[in-house]
């Protein structure tokens, strides 16, 4: 059977209320976030593996990376040509990963109950469910803040009529935050880290058209 | 952060690799609008902040009640760190304050302490003055090989074991010996002193003096021996050659004798030109002659700096070799019988040895009271015309032996100097300051050193006179926001800015303790070993005004290549947008340093605000 996602999380927490997770399922009340990101070997959440994780916590208008997670996992089996020429990562490079597993120990760990924060965020949340699911019998419980919705709403009132661009790029060229490493898992972690503090903590861009 | 912080900037370049990977491991990243003060003087800082885009100022704590507008004192930009005093401290005692937006990477102060308690160059790096900043730079920056090459010491290999007899062996039998080690100089005994005798001696004593070849060479020895200390450089060996007309010098450890250094060792050590220059100046016999000779002296100066001879040493080297000109010219032009009563003084940078590019000419004559020369008019014409064709400038305000008023008899020139000191006047200060780095350089030297020993007496005490003198030290701003503007403007006039508070105020100095150096260097050491100077900041200036003449010598040899006539025309502005971080930094820390100079010349000589 499928169930809507807010009514499946609301099973789940009962499920889980005495078990290891249960605090997974607390409601956040602290100011931190977590913007997370996945490098993985296909856009399409069935067919894809992870290759990688990066995350950093967000705390008020600082950027802790220092308190991050950078996380390499075994070369999947589907490491392909395809997705290689994106993300510059080959099989050879992921030798010394660890196992899917203690990942998801660690990102579990890492993100708590705290809001995830990325760019279409509910794509690396949906490929993480797809593993974590079986494995623990739920779904990442956590508030997805995404970044491009933060960014619109902020982005229309100056934009009257028209589409926002949405564009990864487009976003940070107009935030004027530089680009730090695109297409490391926490290389755009971080820097949709700094975009979101930049909405959160700046005055609204003038944009130009 | 893994390879967004630029880890080749001073001072993270000097962590070594585990060091700069927990560097990254450790880094936090702030983002603070336009306006947000990221530390208020007071707070417990977080860390050291390092600019990764955006402008930062640092000002001054607002007083309670005060409404007075907030003074800024510096500028911070990208790659700039700020906050590390603070971060040692443990408070802030400045108020950071984001110009624009700006994303800092943050340096926790306990990650900060680790990486100094690992690394000692880099806690140096932080805590240390001007002087071992720039000392740690010199270590490591890519200039490191020549810089050493012209800081080799005396001792650094060059000295020779001397040849020693003693007191009774004839020439003979000394001549013998000689070939034999096949040397061309020996030291002789006698009794507790040491002479020289070289080749030269012994011919002229057997072929121009006939004496036979049995003389005690003890009797045909020169006994005023040049000595050098091995500590010192090198290169003051050969200033020291080049000044006395000598090819060797005795190397002495205090009364030990230690060796012999040559001539022809040093020079095969400089394998730069410098010495061809010097011994053409030496040998010339027209003022033609002498004139190709003080053509290769720019050539020499653009080659020492490109190779990144530090400035104050390039320095040395001209000022002597410009004095040698001077005086052969002097020599050349001025007859033999009146060389004893006249003096030729060079004046301002020139008599401080501080000159770099060929500057004005700033010299004086004084004779000897009651002297009768119809013809030193049309002479010291001649003089001055020959050296503006030999490329020494004439001076604007016309401060040269060809202008009457600046040649004056002992008696003359010791009443105007006391006239000056008194009237108070700007042009009679600025005369009178002129005067006092006055240095003898061809003539009679002890006319000079009469009227300077005079004026020296007649100031002792007249407290009045210094502070009104050391005023004009402070007349000029010290700038230290600059760098905020370094889109706008980016101009410095280090000359106003840097070099003339620290000049003015240390000759200010130097006069009320009489003392007799006139190169600012030299007067800041004497000041310190007076104890008028405390031995830290005398360092700090001595750094400082050594920055600013290397920055400003670097720019003006790349103005002269690029206009024209090879003439700059703005000697004195520092592009600031053609330093680099590094520079930037280094130059901050030299304008604080005169700031505080000038803090302690106001309170020395109560120049109220």
């Amino acid at each position: 059977m499928i169930l809507p996602r807010s009514i499946r999380r609301i099973k789940e927490r009962y499920d889980h209320k005495d078990g290891p997770y249960a605090s997974l399922f607390e409601s956040y009340d602290g100011d931190e976030v977590v913007s997370l990101d996945c490098e993985t070997t296909s856009l399409d959440v069935k067919k894809g593996e992870i290759l990688s994780i990066g995350a950093v916590k967000i705390k008020g208008n600082k950027v802790m990376t220092s308190e991050r997670l950078d996380i390499k996992l075994k070369p999947p089996e589907s490491l392909t040509g395809e997705s290689i020429k994106i993300h510059k990562i080959r099989a050879s490079d992921l030798s010394d990963g660890i196992e899917l597993d203690d990942a998801l120990d660690q990102v579990l760990e890492f993100v708590g109950n705290r809001p995830i924060l990325g760019y279409y965020v509910n794509y690396d949340i949906r490929m993480l469910d797809k593993f974590i699911r079986p494995r623990f019998e739920f779904s990442l419980p956590n508030k997805a803040i995404e970044l491009s919705h933060v960014y619109h709403d902020i982005i229309k009132w100056k934009h009257v009529g028209g589409s926002v661009d949405l564009r990864f790029d487009t976003i940070a060229s107009q935030l004027d935050i530089p680009i730090l490493e695109r297409h490391t898992a926490l290389g755009d972690a971080i820097t949709v880290a700094l975009m979101y503090v930049r909405l959160k903590h700046g005055e609204a861009p003038a944009v130009s058209a | 952060m893994p390879t967004s912080f630029n880890m080749e900037t001073m001072p993270f370049s000097l962590l070594d690799e585990n060091e700069q990977q927990l560097l990254r491991q450790r880094l936090d990243i702030g983002y603070y609008q336009s306006g947000e003060t990221i530390l208020a003087a007071g707070d417990e800082p977080e860390g050291v902040y390092i600019i990764l885009k955006g402008k930062v100022s640092e000002s001054e704590a607002q007083q309670e009640g005060v409404d007075a507008p907030q003074h800024i004192f510096v500028h911070y930009t990208n790659e700039d760190y700020f906050g590390a005093w603070s971060a040692i401290r443990g408070t802030a005692i400045h108020n950071f304050i984001a110009e624009e937006e700006t994303i800092c990477h943050i340096l926790s102060t306990k990650t900060l302490l680790d990486l100094m308690s690992s690394n000692s160059l880099f806690a140096d790096y932080f805590q240390q003055n001007l002087a071992a900043k720039s000392e740690i730079v010199a270590q490591h920056g890519a200039e490191q090989d020549m810089a050493e090459f012209m800081l080799a010491r005396v001792s650094s290999g060059v000295i020779r074991e001397p040849l020693i007899i003693l007191e009774g062996t004839s020439i003979f039998d000394a001549t013998t010996l000689m070939r034999e080690k096949k040397s061309d100089c020996m030291l002789v005994k006698r009794g507790n002193r040491y002479g020289m005798v070289t080749g030269t001696d012994l011919l002229d004593a057997l072929v121009i003096r006939q004496q036979p070849q049995s003389t005690d060479v003890a009797d045909v020895a020169s006994y005023r021996l040049i000595t050098i200390d091995p500590e010192d450089y090198l290169f003051n060996a050969l200033i020291v050659m080049t000044q006395q007309h000598i090819e060797r010098v005795v190397v002495m450890r205090r009364e030990e004798l230690v060796g012999i250094v040559e001539l022809t060792d040093v020079l095969s050590y400089f394998s730069s030109h410098s010495h061809v220059i010097g011994l053409r100046i030496e040998r010339a016999q027209t003022v033609d002659d002498l004139h190709e000779a003080a053509e290769g002296l720019n050539d020499l100066i653009k080659a020492l700096v490109s190779q990144g001879v530090k400035a104050r040493f390039a320095m040395d080297l001209l000022a002597a070799m410009n004095g040698r000109i001077m005086a052969k010219l002097f020599d050349i032009v001025v007859p033999a019988d009146m060389l004893p009563h006249v003096c030729l003084v060079v004046m301002g940078s020139e008599g401080r040895g501080e000159q770099i590019m060929k500057t004005d000419q700033d010299n004086a004559i004084i004779h000897r009271d009651g002297l009768v020369w119809p013809g030193m008019q049309e002479t010291m014409e001649r003089y001055s015309r020959t050296l503006i064709e030999f490329g020494f400038p004439p001076c604007p305000g016309n401060i040269m032996v060809s202008n009457p008023y600046w040649v004056n008899s002992l008696g003359d020139w010791t009443q105007r100097m006391s006239d000056w000191a008194e009237s108070c006047s700007g042009e009679a200060l600025m005369n009178l300051a002129i005067a006092v780095d006055a240095k003898p350089v061809a003539g009679n030297p002890a006319i000079f050193k009469a009227g300077r020993n005079w004026f020296m007496r007649h100031l002792r005490n007249n407290d009045v006179f210094f502070s009104h003198f050391a005023k004009a030290s402070l007349e000029f701003d010290t700038p230290l926001t600059l760098f905020g503007n370094l889109k706008d403007k980016g101009q410095l006039d280090i000359k106003k800015a840097g070099i003339f508070p620290i000049v003015h105020g240390i000759r200010t100095m130097a006069m009320q303790y009489r003392i007799k150096a006139t190169n600012t260097f030299k007067r800041i050491e004497a000041l310190v070993e007076e104890g008028q100077l405390k031995e830290k900041h005398g360092r700090e200036l001595e750094e400082a005004l050594g920055l600013f003449i290397q920055l400003r010598l670097r720019q003006q040899l790349k103005r002269s290549e690029c206009s024209d006539e090879g003439i700059d025309l703005t000697p004195n502005i520092i592009d600031l947008q053609s330093l680099d971080k590094m520079e930037r930094d280094l130059l901050r820390d030299a304008l604080h340093i005169v700031k505080g100079f000038k803090k302690h010349l106001g309170l020395r000589y109560h120049l109220g605000g």
